[in-house]
């Protein structure tokens, strides 16, 4: 390059906004905090791999996994309902929990909804609570009803209900929020009520959707069912709960790899039904 | 209205809802299958509402929440929030390789195939279940155990969520800088980075949100934080306590979930000025937790 | 020099996008090729910095031999021959200082590219580049705010930072309007011009092509079939390379605007 311009027209380079550096102090100073022995959690990577020989014997074990434990995870049989034990226990709660909880949601997300809501104070209201039943951990809920109730898996399907709700609510408002106007003007120049335009203007648009964000929530259910049963809610861990109580690593370890299977499966199936609905 | 008749047979026959039909049946077989069969016996419901009522009455009602028990409470749920943010950034910088080298565009079609199964099988385990069969055995009980099970789950679905950014994205500025003669990781570092950063961001905080909701709860297997708490008190029915431990949680993960929506929302209006937040089906119809 | 030896491509569904292409371009020649979509113009470009490979023949530039390079030599390889595309390819997110730089990557250690400390003789470069094309005060403007003859602009500017010998540009005005097509062929001709780069452009419109080949290669079907000046090639040596009479789309149709008037 021999023809050069002078170099006086040249910009000079914007500063950078120092918030962005009293993020980035903030981040590394929360983190030192977080990880120190005195003030958080006392990460040691050292310790850590030193310990990870601990771990071998368990492995090892883990490794060899008993399949005779097998019939007390699952059992199959040619009379109804055709398979039993806890890991279908846990399926089923799942499927009973996503198909209530989802249909519960459709409502309370409409009534979550810019868009379908127009009274500010309603919306509010309605978002606060909907902020209040996502911010409570499915364990949390699981415990609450065990409290209520009892052991069993009755807790475990109303604190997967709650869960549910939260989850596809908040979702399914998120998109009703984002619909097109259009159909809901035409409706409303038609001299419709409210629920009319719910149901004729809305819904038809949100309903791929729906039906995908209520496969997800069955997926997530399947999930967190699997440890519901750890404080006492129905399914697998409670199973899990004892072996691991015991000791009995290789029973532990056919239960981890039934409960993969199960998950891949549905997730294999879940994910298909999704693809053809977008 | 004209006086000529109409020719009823130019309509077009109603289309078959047959296949539609087929799936509501199977779907209502199967929740009756599962309904019928899970052992639940409906008339306990109906317990529900005085059991509902009796433990919230101890816990709130009778003599209040435990207030005295703040001490305790706060710094097991600052705790938790710790295990949250640390397992995160873990999970976060174990994400980014695993992202690169699981996206079909980046890395060849075998290893990103690979690396995708990798990903999906930790992503099937939840915390809990990482905490309680490898996590505990080798740290033994206490925060750094679930620090590393919600690190280990979360660097599968940050994993995933990644590669399918990096395989959204325009490949134009990829075959630029190939064409400039830079190198596999300057190609990574200035081709596909750029585009994918505010997206992954964005990931990374959603992911914080819900690990919050993760350290709270490990605590019930021995794994630190306030589970431990939540554990007892409602085990030895100390329901007083146990109020306490719950509006604790309760408001700590609100508060964390509204200041991190704040600034997921600034990060998506930085980086692209006329972009209205919006829920991508695409995101979440690929995607589980 | 740029060689084709029998240059061959076929991809992998059969399609034969270049047949026993021979062809020699000197030095600091500017060349334009045309052709219909499909010819053949795309895959004869990325022939010669490698990017798309050879199936039979061979291409030599600068006396290495494009199909038997291997990764490393073809980088160094690229490293001197800059590309402007059709889309331009610029990272719409980052400052077009950011995208000029890109071209100085191959000579940056990857620390310094990770980071993006670039050395200050390599910025002094990138801002020349962008001095050379006239928008070095959009230096650190996002490059999505850029109109698109200003974004290719960049483009030209990001080759330019190589320092190439050679300057390869793929349809680079298609998605252009018609005056700012002729700043941007002018930019193309002034480099050509002034610093002696070698440069072959392809080119969807014909008249822009008379106007600013010296010399005109058309292809169909993946042959070579007119090898000319620009002065020579008339409607009908277009519609032999075309294989079809020509239509208004072959055509740009705005005629070249006098200098001055037109800022982009």
């Amino acid at each position: 390059m021999t023809t050069a311009v002078p170099a006086s027209r040249r910009p000079t380079k914007p500063r950078r906004s120092p918030l962005i550096y009293v993020g980035i102090a903030a981040f590394i100073i929360i983190t030192l905090i977080s990880v120190s022995e005195r003030w958080g959690i006392g990460l040691d990577i050292g310790g850590i791999i030193a310990d990870l020989g601990r771990g071998e014997g368990i492995l090892r074990q883990m490794l060899n996994p008993n399949w005779e434990f097998l019939p007390r995870v699952i059992e199959f049989s040619s009379q109804p309902p055709f398979v039993t034990g806890p890991l279908v226990e846990t399926f089923q709660m799942a499927v009973v929990a996503a198909f209530i909880g989802c249909a519960i949601a459709l409502p309370i997300s409409f009534l979550s909804s810019r868009t379908t809501v127009p009274n500010r104070a309603t919306l509010a209201v309605s978002r606060g609570i909907l902020s209040v039943v996502r911010a409570i951990p499915d364990i949390l809920y699981a415990l609450i009803f065990v409290a209520a109730l009892g052991i069993g898996p009755l807790p475990g399907i109303l604190a997967l209900i709650f869960f549910n709700i939260g989850v596809v609510a908040k979702l399914l408002s998120e998109t009703v929020d984002a619909v097109d106007t259009g159909p809901i003007e035409a409706v409303d120049a038609g001299g419709s009520s409210r629920t009319q335009m719910v149901r004729w203007a809305v819904l038809p648009q949100v309903l791929p959707n729906y039906v995908a964000f209520s496969l997800y929530a069955f997926e997530l259910n399947v999930r967190a069912s699997t440890v519901l049963g750890i404080v006492g809610a129905g399914g697998i861990g409670f199973l899990l709960r004892t072996q691991y109580a015991f000791r009995a690593w290789s029973n532990v370890s056919v239960i981890i790899i039934c409960l993969f299977v199960v998950v891949f499966l549905i997730e294999l199936v879940s994910i298909r039904l999704r693809r053809r609905l977008v | 209205m004209s006086s000529r008749p109409v020719d009823a047979t130019r309509r077009p026959a109603r289309p078959s809802s047959l296949k539609r039909n087929l799936w509501i049946t199977g779907a209502a077989a199967l929740l009756l299958w599962a309904a019928l069969n899970v052992g639940v016996d409906v008339t306990d419901l109906t317990t529900l509402p005085s059991g509902l009522y009796a433990v919230f009455y101890e816990m709130y009602l009778k003599s209040g929440p435990d207030l005295g028990y703040l001490d305790k409470a706060v710094p097991a749920m600052i705790e938790s929030l710790q295990m949250a943010w640390v397992g995160t950034i873990i999970g976060a910088v174990l994400s980014l390789p695993l992202g690169f080298l699981g996206a079909k565009n980046v890395s060849s079609g075998l290893v990103s195939s690979v690396m995708r199964q990798i990903l999906n099988a930790i992503r099937a385990f939840p915390e809990l279940i990482l905490a309680v069969a490898i996590f505990i055995p080798i740290a033994g009980l206490g925060p750094v155990a679930g620090t590393l099970a919600i690190g280990l789950h979360s660097a599968g679905t940050l994993g995933k969520l990644t590669a399918e950014a990096i395989e959204g994205i325009d490949e134009g500025p990829m075959e630029a800088a190939r064409a400039a003669g830079a190198r596999g990781m300057q190609i990574q570092r200035w081709g596909v980075l750029p585009q994918v950063l505010p997206e992954m961001l964005g990931f990374w905080l959603y992911r914080f949100e819900i690990n919050i909701r993760a350290g709270a709860v490990l605590g019930v297997v021995g794994a630190g934080g306030i589970g431990f708490l939540l554990d007892q008190t409602l085990k030895f029915h100390r329901y007083p306590q146990a109020g306490t431990v719950i509006l604790v949680v309760i408001v700590a993960t609100i508060i964390v979930d509204t200041i991190s929506g704040r600034v997921r929302r600034r990060i998506i209006e930085g980086s692209d000025s006329t972009q209205v937040p919006e829920v991508d089906l695409q995101a979440v119809s690929t995607t589980a937790d | 020099m740029i060689i084709f030896d029998k240059a061959s491509v076929t991809y992998p569904g059969g399609v034969h996008a270049l047949k026993d292409l021979t062809l020699e371009i000197p030095d600091g020649e500017m060349l334009v090729t045309v052709g219909l979509s499909g010819a053949g113009k795309s895959t004869l470009i990325r022939a010669i910095n490698g990017l798309v490979p050879l199936t039979g023949g061979d291409v030599i530039v600068n006396g290495v031999s494009v199909r038997g390079a291997s990764s490393k030599q073809l980088r160094e390889l690229r490293s001197h021959i800059g590309m402007i595309f059709q889309t331009f390819n610029l990272v719409k997110r980052t400052s077009v200082l950011n995208n000029v730089l890109m071209g100085r990557l191959h000579s940056t250690s990857t620390w310094r590219s990770m980071l993006g400390w670039y050395r200050p003789d390599d910025v002094e470069i990138a801002m020349q580049a962008l001095e050379r094309v006239d928008i070095i005060e959009k230096a650190y403007v996002r490059a999505a705010n850029l109109s698109g003859g200003q974004q290719q602009r960049v483009g030209i500017a990001r080759a330019l930072a190589q320092e190439p010998n050679i300057l390869l540009a793929d349809e680079p005005v298609a998605s252009l309007d018609p005056p700012t097509s002729h700043v941007v062929m002018r930019d193309l001709q002034r480099i050509n011009r002034e610093l002696g780069i070698t440069t072959i452009v392809n080119l969807h419109f014909l008249d822009l092509a008379k106007v600013y080949g010296e010399r005109i290669v058309g292809l169909r079907a993946g042959e070579l079939v007119y090898d000319g000046t620009g002065a020579q090639a008339d409607e009908n040596v277009f519609r032999d390379i075309y294989g079809r009479s020509l239509t208004a789309d072959d055509l740009m149709g705005a005629p070249e605007p006098a200098p001055a008037t037109v800022s982009a």
